[in-house]
């Protein structure tokens, strides 16, 4: 297989990753419409060396990734749709808004984690044992995906973002799990700067 | 409409020829756009009526090409356009395009 269907086939995935943001009913067209262009990148003569079409092509996927974010805010701005994925919603953000329910919840994890360390380091001591190394893996685990949803946050509440990204890095569990309860906002609001003005 | 600098080099692209229809890649390179920024602004365009756009029919002579989706102004769209366009170098203090071409009762001598 030439470097250039491979770079190609590359591209198509992140395309198709990105459009599976988009709903339903346009994301078959808009992946259509898109993989379309590759060709275009990829045989583009006046791109030279011939080497820098394929890094335009793989470019050309990720700002599609960036288009279908903006696209599928302005289209939750415009219409409460609902999300393709659960996921992405915020499964760990728990449909309770009240501070101090939140704050049960986010107690209530953090002592199953305490206990499940627990449970762990005393059955299984050894700290080069599978259970340790997937407590870490966990651990680290969790802390990345409480600073990306930091970092890809419009804005989170009461203290500012780099304080969060300290306390979630500092307090393995409990940093992390305070910032989901009590920090995080969630989704984007309803209406965007962009879309207010007329 | 708000008309910032990457939406006014998409503009001034569409309104060269108002009657040819480009793709996306076509517009990225002509208005000097990552994808990332162009196809937001389309369906936004696209949203208010100014851009059409359509499928191209599949061609037997494209080489196997698969058919691109290409994009247009509409009327109304050619009609803002050329408004917008209009009144951004005076609003930007881009003398120089003023001076290049000068909008009808404006002297020559603009600067």
């Amino acid at each position: 297989m030439s470097g250039t269907r491979l770079v190609q086939l590359a591209a198509e995935r992140l395309i198709g990753a990105a459009c599976r943001r988009l709903p339903a009913d346009v994301r078959a067209e808009r992946y259509r419409e898109w993989t379309a262009e590759l060709p275009a990148i990829l045989d583009d003569e006046s791109i030279r060396p011939s080497w820098l079409r394929g890094l335009r092509a793989l470019a050309f996927s990720a700002g599609i990734s960036r288009a279908t974010r903006q696209l599928r805010r302005s289209a939750r701005a415009g219409s409460r749709h609902t999300r393709n994925s659960p996921w992405r919603a915020g499964a760990l953000r728990a449909r309770v808004n009240s501070l101090a329910a939140r704050l049960a919840v986010g107690l209530g994890a953090y002592l199953v984690a305490v206990a499940v360390t627990v449970t762990v380091m005393s059955a299984r001591p050894d700290p080069r044992g599978w259970p340790f190394l997937l407590l870490v893996a966990l651990g680290i685990g969790f802390d990345v995906f409480c600073l990306a949803d930091i970092a890809r946050a419009r804005q989170v509440r009461y203290l500012p973002k780099w304080i969060w990204a300290l306390i979630c890095l500092i307090q393995l569990p409990l940093g992390g799990i305070l910032y989901l309860c009590i920090g995080r906002i969630g989704p984007a609001p309803a209406v965007l700067p962009e879309d207010t003005r007329a | 409409m708000k008309l910032t600098g990457p939406l006014e080099r998409v503009l001034r692209v569409l309104v060269a020829d108002p009657t040819m229809p480009h793709y996306g890649y076509d517009l990225m390179k002509a208005a000097r756009l990552p994808s990332g920024t162009l196809y937001p602004m389309l369906a936004r365009l696209q949203q208010e009526g100014l851009v059409d756009s359509q499928w191209e029919d599949p061609r037997p002579d494209a080489g196997g090409r698969p058919p691109r989706k290409y994009y247009q102004l509409t009327a109304e769209g050619v009609r803002v356009a050329r408004l917008e366009l209009a009144r951004a170098p005076a609003a930007r203090g881009m003398t120089r395009h003023v001076a290049a071409r000068p909008a009808h009762g404006t002297p020559g001598s603009a600067r």
